[in-house]
């Protein structure tokens, strides 16, 4: 199909109207005024037919008729577009005003005739009413200046239709192109739109009714395009400078090894120390393609059942020996199922013990409760977290304390990123709280999962 | 037992082979798809170590090729991409084990001898045992020097595991998978303190230690002169 623009659509659509509506307004204006001629008509032809029965009241015959006729024709002469013809009761012809009349109507009544070139009203009728043997009188009132103009004005109605159709197409466009500069405004905005660009916003306010609320929706994407931007520019940011840091100490050290010979002994150490920083970068790098698989969701949980109360268990007696060491207590409450995928989720709940572990102070408490939802909460006993950093833990590489270096034992601050990623992955949510001396991990699984 | 790689990166592939060589194998290195396919192929390889990206062929159509000459060798891709559909293609076509890029030698090392295992009879060992260490599958017991240790059930896998692979250098990554099923990388140093336990019972009352950290790869179950 081909496409019409809008425009055109829309101009099209107010001519077809205006057209539509015109030709309505002009063929009822036609039909009133023909309906208007009409009864003018009847109530001449009504009168002229009373007039003449007083004047040839009491007629039978031809003769008599005869008799009459000087009156007639002169009373004929003061009316010269009215023609008659008088006949007999048994239809003989007894007497016509002029030539060409069209033949009687049968039996009465009024109608409308046409003959040789010219349009006549007619009124049939009985000369004395009542009497079955009345001759018939038939009036016939010219009416072709009244066809004609009734014909003109029918070419008046078309010509009125097609020109307000024209001019309301060229004024429809006129008023659609106008109408719709606000789209081509989108338009612009959005053709102009690039990485460096996502900070233009269209001018809502500005904007018809109609278009506002698209307008006002292609802000938000644009605000989206742009948080997401930002975060992946900071995200590559920090990925350039978290890996700065090892780098800098491999070659640092790998230099200042080979400056001069050294003992075997030493060389080990240097390969060491080298390892423990390679194998911290490999695993940043491994937690950051999760990440970026997470991101662009390719991160595909299995949708098997699962007794989330055995996982946690299976997570607490892994974690036990650290918990034991750190005279930390972990207990489990409450049991769940979950469909999902059981290593990621050890994984995300590993994250979260881990934080736990890391946070919770000798002889404090690590507290993991289970419900139905499914929801689970890790929470543990400590020093409270500033209210302003609890959603941000979940961010890339964001550590409480900023000062705090990482060391190949340090953590790169992608644990939470990542648990975070694989709970939204399951089609859940997770947020932290800090209340009365507890930090609490909330994770919520949509219900029927 | 001989092992074949395919690998196009020139450094990767002989450090590769050093290592593996080192570890006691034969190793035959390809560095292009046509090469190590003629050469999976021809030869009588226990293993194959593939590269999915390869100049020629790439990994998946030389296991293609090997798994339609009705041979069943083991074989183990690595490769730098992790995306979901490439684990699903390989492990479809037939692949035995996948390691991404960047892996850790000892990783690669364990993951080779657990599939040269595989192939071998399941041990029907009722007893595991290295000098006077001694444990009993069935009954659930260990003892040392005649004298009974106490273990709990996880002690008592993570001592079966380091005892039936001892003189292997087992990866951190390997023993939270094999005994706590725990299958992600996780910097956390919970294996380090369950090892820790573990000697306390098994070496500390002991001067012939067994059990030995090896730096940055793993721990290693076996008897060294002292």
């Amino acid at each position: 199909m081909r496409r019409v623009s809008l425009g055109s659509r829309l101009a099209l659509l107010f001519a077809a109207c205006t057209a539509a509506v015109s030709l309505g307004a002009g063929l009822l204006f036609n039909r009133a005024s023909e309906q208007h001629f009409i009864e003018l008509d009847q109530q001449l032809l009504a009168s002229r037919l009373s007039l003449l029965r007083t004047q040839l009241a009491g007629i039978h015959t031809a003769e008599a008729l005869k008799a009459r006729l000087p009156a007639l024709r002169e009373v004929l002469s003061h009316q010269a577009d009215l023609g008659m013809r008088i006949s007999g009761a048994d239809g003989t012809p007894w007497f016509t005003s002029r030539s060409g009349l069209p033949p009687a109507v049968l039996p009465t009544g009024l109608g409308t005739q046409h003959a040789q070139g010219a349009d006549y009203r007619s009124l049939t009728a009985p000369l004395a009413p009542g009497s079955h043997a009345s001759p018939q009188l038939a009036l016939y009132l010219d009416i072709t200046h009244h066809q004609h103009f009734l014909q003109g004005m029918q070419r008046l109605i078309w010509l009125t239709v097609g020109l307000s159709a024209l001019v309301t197409a060229l004024l429809g466009a006129w008023a659609a192109r106008s109408g719709l500069r606000p789209l081509r405004q989108i338009g612009q905005v959005a053709a102009g739109v690039s990485a460096r660009s996502l900070t233009t916003r269209l001018p809502v306010a500005q904007m018809p009714e109609e278009l506002a609320e698209l307008a006002s929706t292609m802000n938000a994407m644009l605000q989206r395009l742009d948080d997401a931007f930002q975060r992946l520019s900071a995200f590559s940011a920090d990925i350039a400078h978290e890996l700065r840091t090892p780098l800098s100490n491999l070659l640092t050290h790998t230099q200042v090894t080979l400056t001069r010979p050294r003992s075997l002994e030493e060389y080990r150490e240097a390969l060491h120390g080298n390892l423990e920083e390679l194998q911290w970068m490999a695993q940043m790098i491994n937690d950051m393609l999760f990440l970026a698989k997470a991101d662009h969701g390719l991160l595909v949980p299995g949708q098997a059942p699962l007794a989330l109360h055995e996982e946690v268990d299976a997570l607490l007696e892994y974690y036990a020996p650290l918990a034991e060491d750190g005279d930390v207590q972990m207990l489990r409450e409450g049991e769940a199922m979950l469909h999902g995928d059981r290593h990621m989720l050890r994984r995300a709940l590993s994250n979260l013990l881990d934080n736990a572990l890391r946070f919770t102070p000798a002889g404090g408490q690590i507290r993991v409760a289970l419900a139905a939802g499914p929801s689970i909460s890790v929470a543990n006993t400590g020093v409270a977290i500033e209210p302003a950093a609890l959603p941000r833990l979940f961010d890339r590489f964001y550590r409480v304390d900023p000062a705090r270096r990482q060391g190949s034992s340090e953590h790169a601050g992608l644990g939470l990123a990542i648990t975070q990623s694989i709970v939204q992955a399951h089609g859940g949510s997770i947020r932290a709280e800090c209340s009365q001396g507890w930090t609490r991990f909330v994770i919520a699984f949509t219900e029927g999962q | 037992m001989k092992l074949l790689i395919v690998e196009d990166q020139a450094r990767t592939g002989q450090y590769l082979r050093q290592g593996l060589n080192e570890a006691g194998f034969a190793t035959e290195l390809a560095s292009d798809g046509e090469t190590g396919q003629f050469l999976a192929l021809s030869g009588d390889h226990d293993l194959l170590i593939l590269d999915v990206m390869l100049p020629g062929r790439d990994g998946w159509q030389i296991l293609q090729a090997v798994r339609q000459a009705g041979r069943d060798t083991p074989v183990l891709f690595l490769t730098a991409r992790d995306a979901v559909e490439d684990r699903v293609h390989g492990l479809e076509l037939g692949a035995d084990d996948y390691l991404v890029k960047p892996f850790a030698f000892s990783e690669l090392l364990a993951r080779v001898r657990s599939l040269l295992r595989r192939g071998a009879s399941p041990s029907q060992d009722t007893s595991l045992s290295l000098a006077d260490l001694r444990l009993d599958l069935i009954r659930r017991r260990a003892e040392r020097a005649g004298s009974r240790i106490d273990l709990t059930a996880k002690e008592f896998s993570l001592l079966e595991l380091l005892l039936r692979r001892q003189g292997e250098v087992l990866p951190k990554s390997l023993i939270a998978s094999q005994v706590w099923d725990m299958n992600f990388d996780s910097d956390t140093n919970v294996i380090e303190v369950a090892i820790r336990r573990l000697r306390l019972k098994i070496d500390d009352p002991h001067p012939n230690k067994l059990i030995h950290t090896v730096r940055g790869m793993g721990y290693v179950l076996e008897e060294r002169p002292a």
